[in-house]
């Protein structure tokens, strides 16, 4: 008797331990990963936070980072809009992507062509339908602001105000734009009632029937990868190449980086190039084989028809409003350097 | 006659010193995730996992991309020269081989 408690016991344990494993890869982890050439201080992130939100970054001073990575919109564009509209009105190719959780991805961009956010926050300064702004010019005329040039030494000493110095300050900043704790966060921690039955049914289908957590998975929701979700048809003549354009490698055509499902609810538009309004919409194409099912050049294996019903599909999208957690404390700067 | 024989030699030598190594892509990680190999030596990559992978390396001596390669399907890269390098896939780049083939 008492050896077959003990198994059953075991057995029980055993079970526990690899439930409790399987919850805790969907929590955050307690430390935002960070280059060691360039730590997280506090200077260094409120200084990047000022850089993040001055349109004086802007060739027409009209534009800040913030402008398409709004934090009241989700970390996406301030007015809502299928394509990134920049410099002048000039509208992008795609719709600005969230930066929430960035720091926890090894490629940045739709494309990922930018393997840190050091390498990445320069980009849209300079590109000519965002910022409009080239460094060449940005920089002397941010050395002539005694306020920043103060701050800079504060927070790089010795390093001055330069380009590596300017990415690693805005750099900094987005590695903080971290989700907050949400409902799903909760259930996960042992609160059973932190979402509704509905949504647990949406979070079994998820892992199950839906094959979502293929690429939405982990604590970010996102695999990191990128898949040619069938958004188009056939060849791309004319249209997004994805990372193929990064470097025309066969497996690239057409690929996007999975986006976070964190704060989803917030970020409408949806896919990088904005053209679906809403999560069923979305989930839809996402679960049931793509816009696309046929003819489809470079289709991600992981994109099939997976039969959900309307009932099925209504229960993954009150799961995913279960990852929407509370607006990140920030307090969003009024007044700049002078 | 004798400069046939001599090149078969060789090239039966060549083929008996020159190993297989095998990698599997399975969980969305490389098995081994690194590998000392010798100048001639094939990479065998395998797909246990039930979606398609791919193996590449932009390293200019041993330069290759294996495109996609679906569930079960095996594709050999021989090294051609000596150097360190990483093994990418295209599809998942987290998944990661540091590469040193050696004369």
């Amino acid at each position: 008797m008492y050896q077959k408690t003990k198994i059953i016991l075991a057995i029980l344990l055993s079970f526990s331990f690899t439930q409790a494993k399987d919850m805790q890869e969907w929590l955050r982890p307690s430390e935002i990963p960070q280059p060691k050439n360039n730590k997280l201080t506090p200077q260094r992130i409120e200084l990047g936070k000022l850089l993040y939100f001055d349109v004086r970054l802007s060739s027409s001073e009209k534009i800040s980072c913030a402008t398409c990575h709004h934090p009241k919109h989700g970390w996406s564009d301030e007015i809502a809009t299928p394509k990134a509209i920049g410099h002048e009105g000039a509208v992008g190719s795609r719709n600005s992507p969230v930066i929430l959780n960035t720091a926890y991805q090894n490629r940045q961009f739709w494309d990922g062509r930018a393997k840190t956010l050091e390498e990445q926050t320069l980009k849209p300064i300079e590109e000519g339908v965002e910022m409009n702004m080239p460094l060449s010019i940005l920089i002397p005329k941010l050395n002539a602001i005694d306020g920043y040039v103060k701050l800079f030494d504060i927070a790089y000493p010795k390093e001055g105000l330069n380009k590596t110095t300017l990415a690693k300050a805005l750099a900094s900043f987005g590695r903080t734009v971290v989700s907050t704790i949400a409902p799903f966060d909760n259930y996960i921690m042992g609160d059973k009632n932190a979402i509704s039955k509905k949504a647990k049914r949406g979070f079994k289908l998820f892992k199950t029937k839906a094959h979502c957590i293929d690429c939405h998975e982990k604590f970010n929701f996102s695999d990191g990868s990128f898949h040619n979700i069938g958004l188009n048809d056939g060849e791309l003549h004319g249209k997004e190449l994805g990372r193929y354009v990064v470097k025309p490698r066969a497996s690239w055509y057409g690929v996007m980086k999975t986006p976070t499902l964190r704060d989803v609810t917030k970020s409408a538009p949806y896919f990088h190039d904005g053209s679906v309004q809403t999560l069923v919409e979305a989930s839809s194409i996402c679960a049931n084989g793509g816009r696309y099912k046929y003819n489809v050049k470079n289709k991600s294996t992981y994109i099939k028809d997976r039969g959900l019903s309307r009932q099925e599909i209504d229960d993954l999208v009150t799961f995913l409003h279960t990852l929407t957690g509370p607006d990140m404390k920030l307090k969003i700067p009024t007044k700049f350097p002078q | 006659m004798k400069a046939i024989i001599y090149f078969l030699l060789i090239t039966i030598s060549i083929n008996i010193q020159a190993q297989e190594h095998v990698v599997d892509q399975k969980n969305k990680t490389f098995l081994p995730s690194t590998m000392k190999l010798e100048v001639g030596d094939t990479i065998r990559f395998k797909n246990s996992d039930p979606f398609a992978h791919n193996a590449y390396a932009d390293d200019k001596a041993n330069e290759f991309d294996v495109g996609m390669q679906f569930p079960n399907k095996d594709k050999v890269i021989k090294m051609k020269k000596a150097g360190k390098f990483n093994v990418e896939c295209a599809i998942h780049p987290n998944m990661l081989i540091e590469v040193e083939v050696v004369e």
